[in-house]
């Protein structure tokens, strides 16, 4: 395939904005969110099925809790708990897999106003700056091409990677604006960003890879946990995984332990 | 609210300076393909060429690590697989994105 030589123009007008755009607005976006994390208050509770949702949230967490933490815990205390937690017939998980299956339109969040608040924030934060960045490549610079992908592909890849060429026999290589703006998404403006101005300890502003991935999945981004048409299976689940762990305390191990550390210090 | 998730066998290990620690390798890590994806994209290289430049900058940068901590890995990380080996595939999107930008700036357009 013989080279295609590309016009100055393109590179001054059509790469670098392209480039220099989307990393204004992906910082913009970092703004944003932090705007508006700043100004997020706690929740109230305004309903009473809000109220019984928070419970189960508090009782599944705190089974997991034990779960997790059982060696810090004495034998006796250890049992105790778990009891509390276990028993066939009084137990706080047995009482509550006894509820009826909650209703899924009225599990939904959408009830709750705060909740779709925050729901419409992310989304506003996330997909509407994606769908604007596609509509404004697309429209302003379709139709030629753009650049040289320095890997060899498939002509799969053709349909993607020259969206608006339409020359047959392009080598695939060559890539139209639509695909640059893709490989900047995908790429990872967020990591650039962070080097450059994210020293705070915040790991992670807001992600839209995984964003897009679940709405590919056709799972929405619910804000709450536990949303599932059977809570009951859950607190039995979480029961039998409790029921099922072998309890230690780890004080008894525990002076192994700093005989081990003292001597991996003393060792230096 | 989200608890911190306190595993019991960490319990021997700092956690805030194993965070701090962890932090700092995936901006070495970031910075590292950074300058792969720019090396690659200058020279021209081509195909998979340009993925062991990736590799190689990666195993450089897993080199100087280790000699800055001295080879004491425990020290500093959980294991050495976590230290050296592990995050090679976070980056690679990274890298392809610096490597076709620069690619195109220089050689092509």
């Amino acid at each position: 395939m013989s080279d295609i030589l590309i016009d100055d123009r393109i590179r001054d007008w059509v790469f670098l904005p392209i480039i220099i755009v989307m990393f204004m607005i992906q910082m913009f976006r970092g703004l944003l969110t932090k705007y508006m994390d700043n100004r997020k208050t706690a929740q109230k509770v305004t309903s009473k099925a809000q109220v019984a949702e928070m419970i189960d949230k508090n009782i599944t967490q705190q089974s997991q809790r034990l779960a997790r933490l059982h060696g810090l815990l004495p034998d006796q205390s250890f049992k105790m708990k778990r009891a509390y937690l276990c028993d066939r017939e009084q137990g706080i998980l047995t009482k509550a897999s006894q509820k009826p299956a909650k209703d899924p339109m009225q599990s939904m969040s959408m009830m709750n106003p705060v909740a779709m608040a925050d729901m419409l924030k992310q989304n506003l934060s996330g997909i509407v700056f994606m769908a604007l960045q596609y509509q404004w490549v697309s429209y302003f610079f379709s139709g030629f091409v753009i650049g040289k992908v320095p890997f060899p592909l498939t002509q799969k890849f053709r349909t993607m990677l020259q969206r608006g060429v339409d020359v047959q026999n392009l080598d695939v290589r060559y890539i139209s604006s639509i695909s640059i703006y893709f490989v900047l998404l995908f790429g990872g403006l967020q990591k650039i960003q962070q080097l450059m101005f994210g020293d705070d300890t915040d790991e992670f502003v807001d992600d839209t890879q995984m964003q897009m991935q679940m709405q590919m999945m056709g799972m929405p981004t619910m804000p709450s946990f536990g949303q599932q048409n059977d809570p009951g299976k859950l607190f039995i689940a979480e029961r039998t995984r409790l029921e099922g762990v072998k309890h230690t305390f780890e004080l008894n191990k525990s002076s192994d332990k700093a005989l081990k550390s003292l001597k991996r210090f003393l060792i230096q | 609210m989200e608890e911190p998730k306190i595993e019991l066998d960490d319990l021997e290990v700092n956690q805030e300076r194993l965070k701090q620690n962890t932090i700092q390798l995936k901006n070495l890590r970031v910075y590292g393909s950074l300058n792969a994806g720019i090396i690659a994209g200058i020279l021209g290289m081509d195909g998979w060429i340009g993925i062991g430049i990736y590799v190689a900058i990666f195993l450089i940068v897993s080199a100087c690590l280790a000699i800055k901590m001295n080879f004491k890995v425990k020290e500093y990380f959980k294991s050495s697989y976590d230290a050296y080996y592990s995050g090679i595939g976070t980056d690679l999107l990274l890298f392809l994105m610096i490597w076709v930008i620069f690619h195109n700036l220089v050689n092509i357009l």
